[in-house]
């Protein structure tokens, strides 16, 4: 198996827990939307949000259009189904950063685990346990000029271009 | 008169509609009114325009209007009409979007034809197809149209013999967020300050005319509009006994009515 690269085989190991823990290794997801300036915009992506049941409080920072987003106990949506919410209100995602608790998780060869949910840690130079934020990199979650950026960066990345859906990758605050 | 109504701040023209739709799940009613001179009557025409849009999904909205006026005698029911959006085209970078829509409306009316320009909001039976694009900057939006609108024989009213059914239909927006300077909560009351310019060619002829509409508008609790303009014309090579006249227009958002 040469044919894998020093990314695949830190991508290819490692499952763990099941999704009876559910999200609590996520304490709070940070959201900036791109493409409004006013505050109906805002308030669009705030009601989306807050329609969502496993959203327990959103607090909003309607210069930035950023959002926090906490949940209730054990339960997150995936990134993706935050990403919807952002985009049914007619906008989309600079930014989404996780604010990962790393000791409910389990990270083994920069992979982990929630759920049916894998999480790759794209620097594994930054990586330590202290580390607690992470920016998503997916298609979607930044710009688009972003991600034009970042799929040079990560051309020879194994997953990075795959768009699976159940995969996101992380880099590290 | 070809005017259309919008859901998002500097770019929630009055008269005008930008690419960006309703918010999926979204039901927002609209109450329009407008008093304009009526320079055959040497009299007011008051009009009044319920409307509900319903955001389907996050590229598709549609509308449902009904125009009401005093024209023929008191207040009656003139026509009502369908309005659809498919935004096709965005990119958004932080605090700016470009994005680009179809938009269709089909009309139908009852009211006598006492006028050139085809006006699908209120005055003829037909329907409209166009192109919206629109930049959002910052505080600023720029909008602009462009649509083929069709007229045909009004119910119980035929078409002029001697005028043009069809008609190019031109728009151009621009809205700046004038208040607050820096937001500190939904509550907020935002203020817009637009200025509009709506055109239409009657395609048969060449005749045309230019309305300059500038208006105010206050977005309250991040839910309700109040906007207040002024429809002016510029030029008319045609013969338009209505046309200027003071708007006023209500909306009310309410989201996630659907899923």
């Amino acid at each position: 198996m040469k044919t894998f690269n020093i990314y695949t085989i830190v991508t290819s190991l490692l499952l763990l827990m099941t999704g009876l823990t559910g999200y609590s290794q996520i304490s709070k997801v940070d959201i900036i939307a791109t493409g409004l300036t006013c505050s109906m915009c805002s308030n669009a992506i705030n009601k989306q949000l807050k329609s969502l049941s496993q959203v327990s409080d959103i607090t909003t920072d309607l210069n930035t259009n950023t959002f926090t987003v906490s949940f209730n106990n054990n339960q997150m949506v995936s990134p993706k189904v935050l990403k919807d919410a952002v985009e049914k209100a007619g906008f989309f995602v600079g930014s989404m950063v996780l604010t990962l608790e790393p000791e409910n998780l389990k990270v083994d060869n920069y992979k982990a685990k929630i759920g049916d949910t894998s999480f790759v840690f794209m620097d594994e130079k930054k990586m330590n346990s202290a580390q607690v934020q992470y920016k998503v990199v997916d298609k979607g979650f930044v710009t688009q000029k972003e991600y034009k950026k970042l799929s040079k960066t990560y051309a020879k990345h194994g997953s990075y271009s795959s768009e699976n859906s159940q995969m996101y990758h992380l880099i590290a605050l | 008169m070809f005017t259309s109504f919008g859901i998002y701040a500097q770019e929630l023209f009055v008269v005008t509609e930008p690419a960006s739709n309703a918010p999926a799940g979204s039901l927002s009613v609209r109450v329009g009114q407008s008093l304009m001179k009526n320079d055959l009557t040497d009299s007011n025409m008051y009009s009044l325009s319920p409307e509900v849009t319903w955001g389907i999904s996050k590229n598709f909205m549609v509308r449902a209007s009904a125009y009401l006026d005093n024209s023929v005698n008191s207040l009656d029911i003139a026509g009502a009409g369908a309005y659809v959006k498919y935004r096709f085209f965005s990119v958004d970078d932080l605090q700016s979007h470009f994005r680009m829509a179809a938009f269709g409306r089909y009309s139908w009316n009852k009211t006598p034809i006492k006028q050139e320009p085809i006006d699908l909001m209120g005055r003829n039976s037909g329907f409209e197809a166009g192109l919206v694009a629109t930049q959002l900057l910052k505080k600023v939006a720029i909008s602009s149209s462009v649509s083929y609108g069709q007229a045909w024989d009004n119910d119980g009213n035929d078409f002029p013999e001697f005028q043009g059914k069809s008609a190019l239909n031109y728009t151009f927006s621009v809205g700046r967020l004038m208040h607050p300077k820096r937001y500190v909560s939904y509550k907020q009351t935002n203020i817009n300050a637009m200025i509009e310019l709506l055109g239409q060619t009657i395609t048969e002829n060449g005749r045309s005319y230019m309305d300059i509409v500038p208006s105010i508008q206050f977005i309250i609790n991040s839910q309700a509009r109040i906007d207040l303009a002024y429809r002016k014309q510029l030029y008319a090579s045609m013969h338009r006994p209505v046309a200027d006249g003071v708007f006023l227009k209500l909306e009310y958002t309410f989201f996630n009515v659907t899923k």
